[in-house]
Order: C-alpha cells, then sequence, then structure tokens
C-alpha cells in the first residue's frame, strides 16, 4: 500500500501553479521532497493534508481519500512538523502538552516527556521565547508523541545545529523501523535527505520532475570532467547539464546508460544532481 | 474542541487577569453603564483569540490537527457565550457584594439584557472575522467597539431612567440574539471553509 498517493492533483493560485502532480510514497519508506524555494513543496503537504482543496486530481493518505470525512480520524495517524506554522507563542511546552493531549486520543505523555528532556526544552518557557531549533523541536515532540504512522515534515532540520540534526535524523530513521511506519520530509540540505530518504522526489516550478529511488538515481548518472572538446565528444542525449570549471574545463551530469561503460565517471551525491537539473546548464 | 478551548484559555490568560481586575473596578463604579460595559466587552475575547493565533501562524498548524471546521469554528462562540455569561456572573456577584458597602444600585435584569447584547455582537462579527480575518477586518473592529459601547450606553440608559426596571421590547434582544446566532454559525462555517481554501 502507499503511504501517500497524489493523482493528477492541479492547483492555480494565478501566478503560481502545482502542475499534474502525481506522486507515490510506499508505505514504509522515506521521501525527500527538493526544490527551490517557491517550487512548491510546502503547497503539496497543505495539499496532501486536505488543508487546501485541489483544481482537480485525488489525494489518498494511508489510503484514506483526503476529501472524505473519514480523513479527519486519520489525521491522528499523521504527525506534522511545518516550517513557519507554531503553537501559540504564549504557551510553554507544559501547556502545548496538555492541549495535545485533549487533541489525540493516542498521546502519550511519557513518550512527550521523554522528548522534552532529549532535546532540552524548558517546560515553563513560552513559545515566543525559544529559538528557531528550540520550536522545530518541540514541533518534532509533539509529532513523535501520538503514535503516528506517518511523518510529514516541512523543513524540519532546518535551524538545528548539527549535532541535534544528526540525533533528529536518527529518530527518523529509527520511526521507520517498523514497516508500516513512512515519512515526507521536504527539506533544502540535501546531505540531510542523501542519508535519510529512499524516494526522492524533485519539484520544479509546480511540476514534478522526477521521483525516484535514491540508489537508482545515483546509480543512473554520473559525473564527467574533462575538457571542452572531451564532453562535445560525448552523445549529447547523454548530457543532461554541463557546466564550466574553468581554464577550458568542464564538468557535467550525465546519463550513464548513454555513455561507454569505459568512461571515467565520478558517483554523483543528491544535491549535484539536483543542483545540475535546476541550473539545466546544456551548453557553456 | 476541549483542547482548543483549553488553548485558548491559555492564550487568554495573562489578558483575563486584566480583564478580571476591569470587571471588578466596573462593578465597584457606580451607575449601570461600567458592569455592562464589562459584559458586553467580554464578547471582544474571542478576537483576541483569533489575532494571537493568526500571528503565530497557528490556524495552519491546526489545519493538519484531527480538529473540523465545525469545532474550530464553534469553539470560538463557545468561547465568547463562556467569557460573556462569566463576565455577566461575576458583574452581578461584585455588584451585590459591593451593595453593602457603597449602598449603590444594582440591575440584575440589565446585566442579563447585556449578555443577550454580548451574544447579539458575537453572531453579527464573527462570521465577518472568519471572512476576513483580523488582520484585513480591522474595520469590523470599529464595527465591535461601535457594538460594545452603544448597546451598554443605550442600556445602561434606559435602565437608570427607569430604576433597572427594563421595559418589554428590550427583551425582544433574546429571541433576536437567538435567531442571529442560529443564522451566524452556519455562515461563519462557510466562509471559514471558503477562506482556508
Amino acid at each position: 500500500m502507499n503511504a501517500i498517493a497524489l493523482n493528477h492533483i492541479c492547483k492555480s493560485f494565478g501566478s503560481f501553479a502545482i502542475q499534474d502532480l502525481t506522486l507515490e510514497v510506499p508505505e514504509g519508506t522515506i521521501c525527500g521532497l527538493v526544490g527551490e524555494n517557491g517550487a512548491g513543496k510546502s503547497t503539496t503537504i497543505r495539499l496532501l493534508m486536505n488543508a487546501l482543496r485541489p483544481d482537480s486530481g485525488t489525494a489518498t493518505v494511508l489510503g484514506v481519500d483526503t476529501s472524505s470525512p473519514e480523513f479527519l480520524a486519520v489525521k491522528e495517524d499523521i504527525g506534522v512538523v511545518l516550517d513557519e506554522a507554531y503553537f501559540p507563542e504564549v504557551l510553554s511546552a507544559a501547556q502545548v502538552g496538555k492541549v495535545m493531549a485533549k487533541t489525540y486520543r493516542r498521546w502519550d505523555d511519557a513518550v512527550y516527556q521523554s522528548y522534552l528532556d532529549r532535546f532540552q526544552l524548558p517546560q515553563k518557557k513560552a513559545f515566543k521565547d525559544y529559538s528557531r531549533g528550540m520550536r522545530m523541536k518541540l514541533a518534532i515532540a509533539v509529532a513523535m508523541s501520538h503514535a503516528p504512522r506517518l511523518l510529514v515534515l516541512d523543513e524540519a532540520t532546518a535551524g538545528l545545529d548539527p549535532i541535534i540534526r544528526d540525533q533528529v535524523l536518527e529518530i527518523f530513521n529509527d520511526f521507520t523501523r517498523s514497516d508500516n511506519h513512512s515519512i515526507l520530509i521536504s527539506s533544502h540540505i540535501l546531505s540531510d535527505l542523501e542519508k535519510l530518504c529512499d524516494y526522492i522526489a524533485f519539484l520544479h516550478q509546480g511540476r514534478l520532475l522526477f521521483c525516484d529511488e535514491k540508489d537508482a538515481l545515483l546509480d543512473g548518472y554520473g559525473i564527467f570532467i574533462g575538457t571542452a572538446e572531451q564532453a562535445d565528444s560525448l552523445d549529447p542525449d547523454a548530457v543532461v547539464a554541463r557546466e564550466s570549471q574553468g581554464y577550458g574545463g568542464v564538468r557535467c551530469l550525465v546519463r550513464r546508460s548513454a555513455v561507454p561503460a569505459t568512461l571515467t565517471l565520478e558517483r554523483p551525491t543528491v544535491e549535484d544532481i539536483i543542483l545540475f537539473l535546476v541550473k539545466g546548464v546544456k551548453s557553456v | 474542541m476541549k483542547a482548543l478551548l483549553l488553548k485558548d484559555f491559555y492564550v487568554l490568560w495573562k489578558q483575563m487577569k486584566a480583564f478580571l481586575v476591569l470587571i471588578l473596578l466596573f462593578s465597584a463604579l457606580p451607575g449601570s453603564y461600567n458592569a455592562i460595559f464589562a459584559v458586553t466587552y467580554a464578547a471582544m475575547l474571542p478576537y483576541s483569540c483569533v489575532a494571537y493565533d493568526e500571528r503565530s501562524k497557528w490556524d495552519q498548524l491546526a489545519a493538519m490537527m484531527p480538529y473540523s471546521n465545525r469545532d474550530l469554528v464553534l469553539s470560538r462562540y463557545i468561547l465568547g457565550w463562556i467569557a460573556g455569561a462569566g463576565a455577566c456572573l461575576l458583574s452581578l456577584l461584585l455588584q451585590e457584594g459591593f451593595t453593602l458597602i457603597l449602598h449603590q444600585d444594582v440591575y440584575p435584569d440589565t446585566l442579563i439584557a447585556s449578555f443577550f447584547v454580548c451574544l447579539s455582537t458575537l453572531a453579527i462579527t464573527l462570521p465577518l472575522i472568519f471572512r476576513f480575518g483580523v488582520e484585513r477586518g480591522r474595520l469590523i473592529m470599529f464595527l465591535i467597539i461601535f457594538l460594545v459601547c452603544g448597546s451598554a450606553g443605550a442600556l445602561s440608559g434606559i435602565a437608570d431612567s427607569l430604576s433597572g426596571t427594563l421595559p418589554a421590547p428590550v427583551w425582544l434582544i433574546v429571541p433576536l440574539s437567538l435567531v442571529l446566532t442560529a443564522l451566524s454559525i452556519p455562515l461563519s462555517l462557510r466562509w471559514y471553509t471558503l477562506r482556508r481554501r
């Protein structure tokens, strides 16, 4: 079963539109949603949580149509961390816990307290006095404390220092040890996604350019480094994007299947692939 | 619903302390206007909550949680009703208490009528707040202030001139406020849903 299935979703806001978005996240996997600012990542998350109604297309989360009344009960199974939406600023962590205990039927206060301790979050301090990192940690603690089956995370690691970020990624990794637990995470920190994700989905200007298994993606591309003349001799269809390195050198993202196996290629990172695709520069 | 009311209570707690002092002061002052103002002012508390929520973008986070639109809308009305009824009861108790010390008149009828004015104010203004939000609805705030002050002034004027006994037509406010509320809630729900889309 798919944890998330978006089927030909369209949503227009005038100057910006999500166009024909079809995305599937299999249950038990972690999918990273990548894209520049304004590519439509947060809008996609709002659409799949039924906080926005699509102009056309359907969305199914944990097997339930998000436009159906039954989806309200399914939200009990989804932990959400949003980039810019927070708890009321006068509330303390202890008060947030009490409100959430009345919000989620499976709220586990012991789990919540353990996360507060682990993240060293003060119980009595007002939310408005928290740093950005502390706010994200509190949001993560809430998302993890009602026994969710799916985590939807919008820039959940932004603002965290590297040590805590690593700790949080480990928490997310542990979460998917259960077969029916899944995560959709959007992030600008592509190295985090490379560490964490099974699938990478790339949104560009409201369109999904690809959603592939991370390993297949990394195996399917290679980085060619050489002279401009050497690059010119490659099959033009094999070269996805190309950039100048100075002194006549070039760096190209190439499809491994379309170049000779004897050609020496470097293994790209997810960041390399995304940056090349965004630039889309085929000739210098 | 309970979660949303608890959240609003926490949000309003600091303001509530000032509000309780205000009721205490108004109830101690001679003349019915002050106590009536305190009750009708209670109708403004849900707007403070909406403003706080918009500032922290809580409404966006709440849309991801298992709250129905109905609960999100209805909780504002219930908060206003509880605040109005609480202020009415407190004013009445305080006025009774102060009567023993200050020998001033108590107008329980006027306070009860002011509670229904509070209901009407909520019924008229909440749908507009749900449609336009607090930021875009500054003009609505003027309407609320006008309704609150105007109603308090009118009621106290009538009460003072008739020594606390309100004429029968004033009690039309009871069915009127109930009809307005019955129309207001579905309208708020409709406009809130439209605004979120």
